[in-house]
């Protein structure tokens, strides 16, 4: 992607060296009333096409960087810049998955996937449908088109609410603990079809997760975090 | 009847029974009813003054009928808890939704509803009879009354229940706020809607045959309190 900042700033001691920042923490804290989330600024370049994994442990504040990134909560100080451009509220560029309430409950399987293109004016219905169903049949959730969500499981509940997202088109791929409430098997399935959608799609992906496996499965690159308030115990990546 | 399935006996612990035993049971639970109230006047322990036979309260509905009693004073009754029903409703669903989205509106009118809600309708019959006469208005404005004010703080809460996700999933979808209203929360909010409206139906019934009985000369309310005279 286009290299709109240089490697010039140098308190940004995290970007990996000859890689451009797609995605850049500058200095964010956090603080909600008198608790702080993230007290010690944080900074991170994240390079376009990654799939970086925040790891720690519950309430340690990687949701509410992510959350961030979204633009769901507001940093309390820095900023995130996505191409050089400081993130405003959530907009269509930055989808996110959630671990709960994750798929619409009143919509059939392929309307909550057509929901992700409910806002956009520069598509016809006919080629929200098809897109649609492109991205039902990459979840593998085709024979399910005319499903309610209470009537299929939960891991296709979440596979709905992945390519609802996809089918949005965002420029970054913001989960919650997507497979948080899956049982094990269902999980491992999910997280080899999302490893490969990823490489497929080529998006700059934020996966939030506690458990240690699912990261080293999915990542380049892995962010630890220590419990709260947010730090950075350690910024790895994974060779695959 | 159909008996116990091969999961266990009808009497397991929140378990599921066979449709046709649920059929079964509903008309066994209405038949008991019936039963122990004609067992009740067959062996005289209330005198019939006070509790006719079924076959009397049977034969005396029928009579009204025949005579043009019941049918087009229960139409009236019906009339006036649709016509108060419809009114609460068209006004309390948006107000309420706006109370929730909006949460200045909500601290705005909420102590004000929580405060006239609490007002015992039949003490403003007076009063209602005064600003209206006793026409139509007047049962309508009490049915309103009675039930408007508890309806719009029911989709208030009913719309906060909406889980935070569904709005900021439609958010990161390109939604703005106000598009949410008709695609996010409505939606989501129904089935609870439909429960809260349906309570409300419940109460104007209520009021209704109060309001029949204090102030008209027609409906159901004014129907019975006549008969009981006679």
């Amino acid at each position: 992607m286009s290299n709109t900042l240089g490697n010039t700033d140098n308190s940004m001691g995290l970007a990996p060296e000859g890689q451009d920042a797609y995605l850049r923490f500058e200095s964010v804290t956090k603080t909600f009333g008198a608790v702080p989330v993230v007290q010690e600024p944080f900074s991170l370049d994240i390079p376009a096409g990654q799939f970086v994994v925040f790891l720690g442990p519950s309430g340690c504040g990687k949701t509410t960087l992510m959350r961030m990134i979204g633009g769901l909560d507001t940093p309390s100080s820095g900023r995130i810049l996505l191409q050089g451009q400081p993130v405003g509220g959530p907009d269509i560029r930055r989808g996110m998955v959630f671990q709960s309430y994750s798929s619409f409950p009143w919509l059939s399987v392929r309307k909550n996937v057509e929901f992700g293109m409910r806002f956009r004016r520069d598509m016809t219905k006919a080629q929200k449908r098809e897109r649609a169903g492109y991205f039902l049949d990459l979840v593998g959730l085709a024979d399910f088109a005319n499903s309610y969500p209470s009537r299929i499981s939960g891991g296709m509940r979440q596979r709905v609410a992945i390519a609802r997202t996809l089918a949005a088109d965002p420029d970054v791929l913001l989960m919650d603990e997507p497979f948080g409430a899956l049982d094990a098997n269902l999980r491992e399935d999910l997280q080899y079809e999302l490893r490969k959608i990823q490489k497929k799609s080529g998006k700059t992906t934020i996966f939030v997760t506690h458990d240690v496996e699912e990261a080293v499965f999915l990542a380049d690159r892995i962010i630890v975090f220590g419990s709260r308030p947010a730090r950075v115990m350690a910024d790895m990546d994974i060779l695959s | 009847m159909s008996s116990a399935s091969s999961s266990g006996g009808l009497l397991r612990f929140r378990s599921a029974v066979p449709r046709a035993a649920v059929v079964v049971a509903a008309f066994l639970g209405a038949a008991t009813f019936l039963g122990a109230w004609w067992l009740i006047v067959a062996l005289h322990v209330v005198a019939p003054i006070f509790l006719p036979s079924p076959a009397t309260v049977a034969r005396a509905f029928w009579t009204m009928c025949a005579d043009g009693v019941a049918m087009p004073n229960a139409l009236i009754s019906i009339g006036r808890v649709w016509s108060a029903f419809l009114l609460s409703v068209l006004i309390a669903v948006p107000l309420g939704i706006l109370m929730s989205g909006y949460r200045i509106i909500g601290a705005f009118l909420e102590p004000l509803i929580d405060f006239i809600r609490y007002l015992p309708v039949p003490a403003l019959v007076p009063l209602a009879i005064i600003w209206f006469g006793v026409g139509e208005e007047t049962k309508i404005f009490l049915l309103w009354l009675g039930t408007f004010f508890q309806l719009v703080l029911m989709v208030a809460a009913d719309m906060k229940r909406v889980p935070g996700e569904y709005f900021e999933t439609a958010y990161t979808l390109g939604a703005k706020p106000h598009e949410t209203l008709g695609t996010v929360a409505l939606p989501a909010m129904l089935p609870q809607l439909m429960d809260s409206m349906r309570i409300s139906l419940g109460w104007c019934w209520t009021y209704v045959i109060i309001a029949e009985i204090v102030a008209s000369d027609s409906g159901l309310g004014f129907v019975i309190w006549t008969r009981a005279g006679s």
